[in-house]
């Protein structure tokens, strides 16, 4: 019996951005998860194409999922479009950003180019 | 000016002072040495920190570690941006104090080598950089500096959280395991001498009477090794302290302090010393002092230089 989307959803859900004890589901880096038999696949997005973590997010996420039963083979895959905005970030760290001093909560999303 | 007394009871009330005009000159000057040592160590730890990422293993590390200089740099900012604040001539601080009296710990001049050391730091300087400021963070009775630790307190675990990773990382495979524990072997006695005097031969209580910070050198240096030590035990990294259940403590199994051999990398757990001789090591400061001071005053020098050179061709003109 293979792993279900829903459960990845809630493993990611325990992977932290390592500058901010924030999920990364919740600051919105996860992009969509496919489960096909024992195989999973994660697209995932930074804050910035010069972010710091890019390989040490994809080896959390790579060490999660291994514990999870029933998945087989992770790949993780990195998607820049569309681009993160902080938009993206869910409503669950709102608050949680604030206390450290993080504005994020943007009113619109910006669109088009520059 | 604010009397001792008026400074100690708003204090007690549980009061935050604010600014200059609220602060005795006993208070100031205690925040002042505080201050001085915070931002000397966040500085330099730079230089430090960059000797060491020469040996980062791939770009994403070099990155990573980069990030960290960033945040270390904008913590020291913090620190000396207070001092100018209380009226301390920052600039003269930076750039002209001799580099044998700045006042970060001995063991930033000692150099990182490897990538090992280098993340060791991370999981030994940077959790007790988080244990002393997290202190002043919850503790300290000056407002404006409470404030601008809230972020550097998560900052700072990020920059444990990278050195465990990497420690954990590095001890799956025996060669990475062995690099490890040669590092730890001098890192470790370190940092635990970084926390300072003992409590009964500490000759600072200002610090504490005035709140500046709340814990003592041996609480906080307790605290870090209640961290420290389970998790190199549980990497199979072994460290010269144990828990001793009868006391509820860590507990060294090695006099503090001793002999240390900088230029080796080596502690003579043999040979004892007394604090003496420990401050005057601190006060001779190590092999890469002056090297890294430098480091931080380089681009400044070159300015003076061109500004003097471009004054002469104008008063020429």
């Amino acid at each position: 019996m293979g792993v279900t989307v829903e459960e990845v959803w809630q493993a990611l859900q325990t992977v932290e951005d390592p500058e901010l004890p924030v999920s990364i589901v919740d600051l919105g880096l996860v992009r969509g998860v496919r489960v096909d038999g024992d195989d999973v696949t994660v697209e995932v997005t930074f804050t910035a194409m010069g972010c710091p973590c890019i390989g040490w997010i994809q080896e959390d996420i790579r060490t999660c999922l291994a514990r999870l039963p029933g998945v087989g083979r992770v790949e993780v895959r990195v998607v820049w479009d569309p681009p993160w905005t902080p938009a993206d970030v869910r409503p669950p760290a709102w608050e949680t950003l604030a206390r450290y001093g993080v504005v994020v909560r943007a009113r619109t999303r910006p669109r088009g180019g520059l | 000016m604010v009397t001792d007394a008026e400074v100690l009871e708003r204090i007690r009330q549980g009061g935050l002072i604010e600014s200059v005009d609220e602060m005795s000159e006993a208070y100031r000057e205690a925040l002042r040495v505080t201050l001085i040592v915070s931002g000397d160590t966040e500085l330099l730890s730079a230089p430090a920190y960059y000797h060491a990422a020469q040996q980062a293993p791939s770009v994403n590390a070099y990155i990573s570690l980069m990030a960290i200089i960033q945040d270390e740099l904008g913590h020291a900012h913090i620190a000396y941006r207070i001092l100018e604040d209380i009226g301390v001539d920052v600039e003269q601080l930076i750039y002209e104090r001799p580099p044998s009296q700045w006042k970060y710990p001995y063991a930033f001049d000692v150099p990182l080598e490897s990538w090992a050391e280098m993340v060791v730091a991370n999981a030994f300087y940077d959790r007790a950089g988080y244990k002393l400021l997290g202190d002043v963070y919850h503790h300290t009775s000056y407002g404006p500096w409470k404030r601008a630790l809230a972020k550097v307190d998560k900052e700072e675990i990020f920059h444990v959280r990278h050195g465990e990773m990497w420690m954990r990382r590095l001890a799956r495979d025996p060669d990475g395991r062995a690099e490890l524990q040669r590092a730890v072997d001098w890192m470790f006695p370190l940092t635990v001498e970084w926390f300072g005097l003992p409590d009964d031969l500490k000759r600072h209580p200002a610090q504490l009477t005035f709140r500046i910070k709340g814990l003592s050198n041996d609480q906080l240096r307790q605290s870090w090794l209640r961290e420290v030590v389970p998790f190199c035990e549980s990497i199979g990294i072994r460290v010269p302290a144990h828990y001793d259940p009868a006391q509820d403590k860590y507990v060294l199994d090695y006099p503090l302090p001793c002999e240390f051999d900088p230029e080796e990398k080596r502690w003579h757990f043999d040979r004892p010393c007394t604090w003496d001789d420990v401050l005057r090591r601190w006060k001779q400061r190590g092999p890469y002092n002056e090297v890294f001071v430098e480091q931080v005053r380089r681009g400044y020098r070159q300015l003076r230089t061109w500004q003097a050179a471009a004054q002469e061709r104008f008063e020429w003109a």
